[in-house]
């Protein structure tokens, strides 16, 4: 009786591991080569931009002469962006809290559920529209002005919080509800004191991907705010913001623009960049039993 | 009649779970939560059907546990004893669908009547769970806590309380030295202690058990078993148990269910040498199950 | 399909078959003392003292088997009553066989001539017909699980009690003849012997009321056989 079973690998075997792997990775090549692409010319068009003078000055507005940095840009983004962010974190985990807590099993839960799933698909677009027809048209509170862009904002971050806090807290493992109930504890004191608490890092990590999304879309803000080129702190005034002024640029004839808003683009990406990592961050420390 | 507390210093031994080495082992010590007030506390079930939707799960059950002794419920798999444990604290109807009717009194008061409390019940009627389940984001300290602030307890000798509770179950010197730290990071019988502690700091009068040492290593069970020993003095315990031989060691009652009914129900020494049903000595001795 | 801890219920059937073919064991024994007795044969008498061996070692493989299955199997409710059942019994064989051995060595003792007194010696022959009668009973109350069987050597053990007294009272007015005197006195021993024989069957038929009742009742002569009564109650099924 022949040993059988521990020859070695058939040369036709080796060949095909051979030509799967080398597809794989030429697939993975290609996609890298856009990103790459991307990356180097940011960095090569746009770090020339970073000086002290682009941080620390507003954009002048004046067709002749400096034109000026970006520093209403990027605080304008961060107070629109902020504001986005008060309103769809707590109403985005409420809904959540809601989905999870009473709404597992009901028909409206899945209603809402299905209508929160549509809203992540809907163009970022539609938010500004939305906001312009309702809010702005209709003169509520002023005409452009940086509240109303944050409104957008939060519309759109809303289904984006509401699906990754369903995800988190369903990974909350119910005997610890159970545990909690079982010690006599209202249905409320145990979603504040022991679910909330404990899927705490992932609503973190999921909201800070909310506000990154949030940070880089144009669209809505055309609507709602058209940029204004100073400084302002008054979300009830017209509010420049750093993806408007790159749109606002790029289409400009000055070099000396079109140079400006790569470097706003790049400093956009750095913004979005340090907010992943700190989500990341974040979900590393996570600890769930 | 108080037993003198007993501290046995033993060897640094490795543990079973995934915690530091146990130090200072101590015996449970029940008498240190001080004197008992009255007389125990029983409870009566009568006419008990349970259903998950339209599946009648407890096909009319009476039972009767006796104050300060151990019941224990055996059965097979799908009999219903998880199902009837957990409608006597009123934590079947946390499950989406699932309702109880018939009457549960505690000391003469049906914890089904209208108009009762539901988180009281659940005070006066604890429960210990199959897989321990401290709360992740709390030390040692806080877990054993928990019970008395998530039920909203106002308590001046929160200290006391919780470090009586620790002696009571016979953690005190394995964890005296650490009660800050987080209360998962003890091994999986100390975990379980850790449950009970938390579970008997809100005083209730009864102890439930599901199966609480199916995920235990056999020192621990044994712990546990031995805690259980000590705790009857003090409340009246049911234990569910797919472990046999637990149930003649721990209990001075056994209860046999099958598909949803009380089969027999008598001193666990009778059970275990002359069951008088059939259906009883078929199990107990292995012919099925 | 297989049923359920297989290898459980054949290490018990078996330890139940060792601990009747015990029981054989001694049915043969008393068989050959018996006739020893009858025919003064010495040889035979000093064989069944021999092979008292073999029922000393099946009580240590008993013995042995019990511990066994008691540590490695946790039997309870019928099957526990069974087991120490079996570790009495053998216990109960091992005695039987002891006095098998003690009627044997009485019987060189008793002197070389034929037995001198007729009355006394049918007397024996009776006795050792119903003992041999009471074992082979037992055997069959406790391998059939009869309880009416069980307590029917109860009247049994009645007669032979009555026999035994018999003999004393005729030994006790044999005659003036030392040597039949003497013989006589030797078959007293005999019938205590036989005697104890039958209190050991009785032994055995409580075991067996107790393994099918789970209840332990002494059986003595003043309960008739049929009463249902006070000891046999709550039979499972």
């Amino acid at each position: 009786m022949s040993v059988t079973g521990l020859g070695p690998v058939s040369a036709r075997r080796r060949r095909i591991d051979q030509a799967m792997r080398g597809l794989l990775l030429a697939g993975t090549v290609i996609a890298l080569i856009p990103l790459v692409l991307i990356i180097y010319y940011l960095l090569l068009k746009g770090l020339g931009q970073w000086t002290g003078s682009f941080f620390s000055s507003d954009p002048t507005g004046s067709f002749f002469g400096s034109p000026g940095g970006i520093r209403s840009a990027i605080f304008g983004s961060l107070e629109i962006v902020g504001l986005g962010m008060v309103i769809a974190i707590p109403i985005g985990i409420g809904v959540a809290l809601y989905l999870t807590e009473y709404g597992r099993e009901s028909w409206f839960g899945n209603l809402v559920r299905y209508f929160v799933d549509v809203m992540t698909g809907v163009p970022s677009i539609m938010f500004g529209l939305f906001i312009y027809i309702v809010l702005v048209l209709g003169h509520v509170g002023g005409a452009f002005t940086g509240w109303k862009a944050s409104v957008a904002l939060a519309l759109l971050m809303l289904p984006i919080v509401v699906r990754s806090a369903e995800v988190v807290l369903l990974l909350v493992p119910s005997s610890l509800r159970e545990a909690a109930l079982a010690l006599g504890a209202p249905r409320w004191r145990v979603v504040t004191r022991v679910v909330l608490p404990t899927a705490l890092p992932g609503l973190v990590t999921g909201s800070l991907l909310a506000v990154a999304r949030g940070m880089g879309e144009t669209a809505p803000l055309l609507f709602t705010t058209a940029g204004a080129l100073a400084l302002t702190g008054n979300l009830g005034a017209q509010m420049n913001a750093l993806p408007l002024q790159i749109y606002n640029d790029i289409l400009s004839p000055r070099t000396a623009l079109q140079n400006r808003a790569w470097g706003a683009a790049l400093t956009l990406v750095a913004i979005v960049l340090i907010v992943n990592i700190l989500a990341r961050a974040v979900s590393r420390r996570s600890r769930m039993a | 009649m108080i037993p003198p507390e007993t501290t046995s210093k033993e060897p640094i031994e490795m543990s079973t779970g995934g915690g530091p080495p146990e130090q200072a082992e101590a015996a449970p010590d029940v008498a240190a939560l001080g004197v008992r007030e009255g007389p125990g506390h029983s409870i009566k079930v009568r006419n008990l059907h349970a259903y998950y939707g339209s599946q009648h799960a407890i096909k009319g059950i009476d039972l009767d546990f006796p104050a300060n002794q151990v019941t224990a419920i055996i059965g097979p798999s799908g009999c219903g004893k998880s199902t009837m444990v957990r409608c006597i604290n009123r934590m079947h109807e946390e499950i989406p669908g699932a309702r109880a009717e018939g009457s549960i009194t505690l000391d003469e008061v049906d914890v089904y009547a209208t108009g009762v409390d539901v988180t009281s019940v659940r005070r006066l009627i604890g429960m210990v769970f199959q897989k321990p389940n401290p709360f992740p984001t709390m030390s040692i300290f806080d877990n054993v806590a928990a019970g008395l602030r998530l039920t909203g307890t106002r308590s001046d000798n929160l200290r006391e309380r919780v470090h009586k509770s620790l002696r009571a179950v016979g953690l005190w010197g394995e964890v005296k030295s650490r009660l800050t730290e987080p209360g998962i990071g003890l091994s999986g019988g100390q975990q379980q202690r850790l449950c009970i502690a938390r579970t008997i700091a809100v005083e209730p009068e009864v102890i439930l058990m599901d199966e609480p040492c199916s995920a235990l290593d056999p020192v621990a069970t044994l712990k546990v078993e031995e805690l259980i020993d000590e705790l009857k003095e003090r409340y009246t315990i049911v234990i569910v148990t797919h472990n046999m031989q637990q149930a003649a060691r721990v209990a001075d009652t056994t209860v046999f269910m099958l598909d949803g009914q009380v089969i027999e129900h008598a001193p666990t020494n009778d059970v275990f040498t002359r069951p008088k049903d059939e259906r009883t000595e078929r199990y107990v001795t292995g012919k099925f199950g | 399909m297989q049923e359920t801890r297989h290898q459980f219920r054949e290490a018990l059937k078996d330890l139940e078959r060792q601990t009747l073919e015990g029981l054989d064991m001694v049915t043969q024994q008393l068989d050959r003392a018996l006739e020893a007795v009858s025919y003064q044969d010495v040889e035979l008498a000093s064989m069944v003292v021999g092979d008292d061996d073999r029922i000393d070692g099946r009580y240590l493989e008993v013995h042995q088997g019990v511990l066994s299955l008691l540590a490695r199997q946790a039997p309870v409710a019928g099957d526990l009553r069974i087991v120490a059942a079996l570790l009495h019994m053998i216990r109960c064989v091992e005695r039987m066989g002891d006095q098998c051995v003690n009627i044997a060595k009485l019987v060189p003792l008793s002197g070389y001539e034929a037995p001198k007194d007729k009355g006394i010696l049918d007397s024996i022959e009776r006795m050792g017909t119903l003992a041999r009668s009471q074992v082979t009973q037992a055997r069959e109350a406790f391998s059939a699980r009869n309880v009416e069987l069980a307590q029917d050597l109860v009247r049994q053990d009645a007669e032979i009690n009555q026999l035994n007294r018999e003999i004393f009272r005729r030994a006790v007015e044999v005659g003036d003849d030392a040597d039949v005197r003497e013989w006589a006195m030797f078959m007293i021993l005999v019938a205590r012997c036989l005697e104890r024989v039958g209190d050991n069957t009785v032994d055995i038929a409580e075991q067996v009321v107790f393994v099918v009742t789970g209840l332990f009742r002494e059986l003595d002569g003043t309960q008739s056989p049929t009463r249902g009564g006070d000891g046999v109650v709550g039979l499972p099924g």
